[in-house]
C-alpha cells in the first residue's frame, strides 16, 4: 500500500518536472511512446505492424478531431475531406512534380489548413450544429470535386501513389506515423494548455458568457479549425503514401463518422482518448473482419450506448479509476477530467 | 437555352423536389419539436424502400398498399427507436442535448445500415415499375407514371400532414411543443407521447419517400445518405425550424439539381447546390425564411 502511494507521489513530482511540462505529456505518455518506438524490434509479423500503423493513424486523426469537438464543441463533419485534400495534394505533387514527399506532405497539410481557414470563416460565424452541417456540405462537395475532376485525380479509378520507402518494410512507415502522432499530440496539447486553450473551453462551454468576457469567439474558432485541418491534411498525406491508391472514398462521410466514434468512445475533451480507443477498437475489429457487418453493428450499438450511458467515454473511466485509487490510498482526490 | 429545355428542367425539378419536400419535412419536424438534428433520417428512407419492396414482391400487394405498408413500418420503427434510445438519453441528458442527440443518431445510422446489410445483403432490391407506361403532363413532355405518381403521393401526404397538424388536437399539441415546451407542459400536454409521435411521424414521412421512389432507386443498405444530405440542404436553405418553408425549399433544391444535371451532367449537382446554399447563407445567414438561428442551436 505505502509502496503504491510512494509511486503515485513520485509520479506527481515527475509530472511537475520541467521536461514533461515543456512537452505537455505525462511520464506515462512518454513511457507508452518509448514502448511503441521499441516495438518494431520485437514484432516480426508484418500484419501486426500494419495494425499498429492503422491504429496510430486513426488515433492521430481522432486527436485532431477532438481538438475541435472536445474544446470548441463543433463537430467538423467534413473532417475526412480535409484529410483527403492533404492526401490528394501530396500524392499529386510527388507523382506529377517530383517534389520530395516531406515537402509534399507539408504542402498538402498547408493547403488543407488554408481550406479549413476559408471554410471556417464562412461557417463558424454560424452556431454549433449549423457550422457542423455546413462543414459536412463542404466535405461532400470536396468529395464530389475529387470524383469529378478525373483529369487530375483519376476519380473513382483511383490515383496510384509512388512508394515512399522503396525496399523498406512497414517499419519505416511505422516510425513516420509515430513521429507524426507525437508531434500532433504535443502541439495540440501545448495549445490546449496555453491561454488559447482556455478560450476554447470557454467558447465550448458557454459561448455567450465567453463573448461577454471579451473572447472573440469567431477568431478562436477559426484558429482552432485551421489547426485541426492542418493536422488532418498532414495525416492524410501519410495515408496516401501508406495505402498507395487514393480514391475519393477517403473523403466519404463514413470515414468522418468512424473517426468521430473513436473520439467519443475515447472521451471527448481528453485528446488522448481517441488514440487509446483506436488502439483498442481497430485491432479488435480487424480480428473480427470475417464478421464484417456484425462488427459495424457493434460499432453503432457502442456509439449509442456510450452516448446514453457514458458520454465521458474511456477518459472518464480513467479519471474515475484514478480518483478511486487516490481515495483508497487516502490521498486528496484531484480531478483529472478535461 | 431553349424553351422546351426550361420546361424539361422545371418538370424534372418539381418531380424530384416533391420527394425532397417529404424528407425535409420530417427532418424539420423532428428538429423543431425535439431538437434532434437527425443523422439517421436517411435510414428511415431506406427502411421504407425495403418495406415497400417486400410488400410488393413477397405479399404482392398493389402499389398504394405497398406505400401504406412502408409508412406503417416507418412509423412503428420510429416509435420503437424513440421509446428506447431517445427516451433513455432524455432521462440522463445533462445539457448539450442537441449535440448528444445528434451523435446518438449517428450511432443509430451505423446500426440500422449494417443491420440491413447483415440481414439482407448488399444486393440492390428494386422493382421495374409500380405502374407501367408514361403520360404527357404537358404537350411534348412525358414522364413515367411512377415519377408522376410519386409526386402526387408526396403532395397528398404533405396536404394530409398539414391538416393533421392544424386541425386535430394531437397535431395542435405537437405544434404547441415546438413553440414552447414548458408552456405546453403546463397546459397538460404529455411530452413523452408528443415526442414519440413526432419522431414516428418524421420516420413515416421518410419511409413514404423511400417507398414512392422504389422503382427509380432500388433499395440497398446505404441508400439513405444522399437523400439525407439533400434534405439537410433544404432545411438549411430555408432556415431551421421553418416547417412549411421546406415545401418551397424542396422544390428549389430539386430545380437547382435538375438544372445542373441538364447543363453539367451527372455528378456536379452537389457542387452546384452547395454554391447556391453558400451564396444564400452569405447574404442571409438564417436561411431564406428563417427569422433567427439563435437560441435553438445551443440548447
Amino acid at each position: 500500500m505505502t509502496n503504491l502511494q510512494s509511486i503515485l507521489n513520485k509520479q506527481n513530482t515527475l509530472s511537475d518536472n520541467k521536461f514533461f511540462k515543456l512537452l505537455g505529456v505525462s511520464p506515462f505518455g512518454v513511457a507508452v511512446f518509448i514502448i511503441l518506438a521499441l516495438s518494431p524490434l520485437f514484432i516480426d509479423d508484418q500484419y501486426v505492424m500494419h495494425l499498429l500503423i492503422s491504429s496510430l493513424m486513426f488515433g492521430a486523426l481522432a486527436i485532431g478531431f477532438d481538438f475541435t469537438v472536445g474544446f470548441i464543441n463543433i463537430v467538423n463533419f467534413g473532417y475526412a475531406a480535409f484529410m483527403g485534400v492533404g492526401a490528394y495534394t501530396s500524392a499529386l505533387l510527388v507523382s506529377r512534380l517530383d517534389l520530395s514527399p516531406v515537402l509534399a506532405m507539408l504542402a498538402g497539410s498547408i493547403l488543407a489548413a488554408i481550406l479549413g481557414f476559408l471554410i471556417g470563416l464562412l461557417t463558424l460565424r454560424l452556431r454549433g450544429m449549423f457550422a457542423a452541417i455546413m462543414a459536412w456540405f463542404f466535405g461532400i462537395t470536396l468529395m464530389s470535386l475529387a470524383a469529378n475532376m478525373v483529369d487530375l485525380t483519376r476519380g473513382h479509378l483511383g490515383l496510384n501513389v509512388p512508394i515512399l520507402f522503396p525496399g523498406a518494410g512497414r517499419d519505416a512507415y511505422f516510425y513516420l506515423i509515430l513521429g507524426i502522432t507525437a508531434v500532433t499530440y504535443i502541439v495540440l496539447r501545448k495549445i490546449i494548455n496555453s491561454h488559447i486553450g482556455l478560450a476554447f473551453r470557454a467558447i465550448g462551454q458557454n459561448i455567450e458568457a465567453a463573448r461577454s468576457s471579451g473572447v472573440d469567439s469567431t477568431k478562436y474558432r477559426v484558429f482552432n479549425f485551421t489547426v485541426s485541418c492542418f493536422f488532418a491534411g498532414l495525416i492524410g498525406g501519410f495515408y496516401a503514401f501508406f495505402v498507395g491508391v487514393l480514391t475519393p472514398a477517403v473523403m466519404h462521410t463514413r470515414v468522418t463518422v468512424e473517426i468521430l466514434v473513436l473520439c467519443y468512445i475515447g472521451g471527448r475533451g481528453s485528446l488522448w482518448g481517441g488514440l487509446l480507443a483506436a488502439f483498442l477498437v481497430i485491432p479488435i475489429f480487424e480480428y473480427l473482419r470475417p464478421l464484417m457487418e456484425i462488427r459495424l453493428i457493434i460499432y453503432g450499438l457502442l456509439m449509442i450506448l456510450v452516448m446514453i450511458y457514458y458520454p465521458g467515454g474511456l477518459a472518464a473511466v480513467y479519471a474515475q479509476l484514478v480518483d478511486l485509487i487516490r481515495d483508497m490510498l487516502g490521498m486528496k482526490s484531484k480531478s483529472v477530467t478535461g | 437555352m431553349e424553351l422546351s429545355a426550361i420546361g424539361d428542367i422545371l418538370v424534372a425539378g418539381l418531380l424530384r423536389g416533391g420527394l425532397f419536400v417529404l424528407m425535409a419535412l420530417g427532418l424539420s419536424l423532428i428538429f423543431g419539436v425535439m431538437n434532434i438534428p437527425n443523422f439517421a433520417h436517411g435510414e428511415f428512407y431506406m427502411l421504407g424502400a425495403y418495406f415497400a419492396y417486400f410488400s410488393r414482391t413477397l405479399l404482392g400487394l398493389n402499389p398504394v398498399l405497398c406505400i401504406i405498408m412502408a409508412a406503417l413500418g416507418g412509423f412503428i420503427a420510429g416509435s420503437i427507436i424513440e421509446m428506447t434510445a431517445f427516451k433513455a438519453l432524455r432521462k440522463r441528458s445533462k445539457g448539450n442535448w442537441v449535440m448528444n442527440s445528434f451523435l446518438l443518431t449517428v450511432g443509430l445510422s451505423i446500426l440500422l445500415q449494417n443491420l440491413a446489410q447483415a440481414t439482407l445483403g448488399v444486393r440492390f432490391m428494386g422493382i421495374s415499375h409500380y405502374w407501367q407506361g408514361s403520360i404527357n403532363i404537358l404537350p411534348n413532355i412525358s414522364v413515367s407514371i411512377d415519377r408522376f405518381a410519386g409526386f402526387v403521393i408526396a403532395m397528398a401526404t404533405v396536404a394530409l400532414f398539414y391538416l393533421f397538424l392544424h386541425k386535430t388536437k394531437t397535431g395542435n399539441s405537437i405544434r404547441a411543443v415546438s413553440e414552447d415546451e414548458d408552456g405546453a407542459m403546463l397546459v397538460g400536454i404529455k411530452m413523452n407521447k408528443v415526442h414519440t409521435l413526432t419522431f414516428a411521424l418524421g420516420a413515416l414521412l421518410a419511409a413514404i419517400a423511400g417507398a414512392a421512389l422504389l422503382s427509380i432507386n432500388p433499395a440497398y443498405p446505404t441508400m439513405g445518405l444522399a437523400p439525407l444530405y439533400k434534405s439537410w440542404f433544404v432545411v438549411i436553405l430555408v432556415g431551421m425550424g421553418n416547417v412549411w418553408g421546406t415545401v418551397i425549399g424542396g422544390f428549389i433544391v430539386g430545380i437547382v439539381e435538375a438544372f445542373s444535371y441538364y447543363n453539367l451532367g451527372a455528378g456536379w449537382q452537389d457542387v452546384v447546390s452547395l454554391m447556391v446554399i453558400i451564396t444564400i447563407l452569405a447574404l442571409k445567414p438564417s436561411g431564406i425564411f428563417g427569422k433567427s438561428v439563435r437560441g435553438v442551436w445551443d440548447r
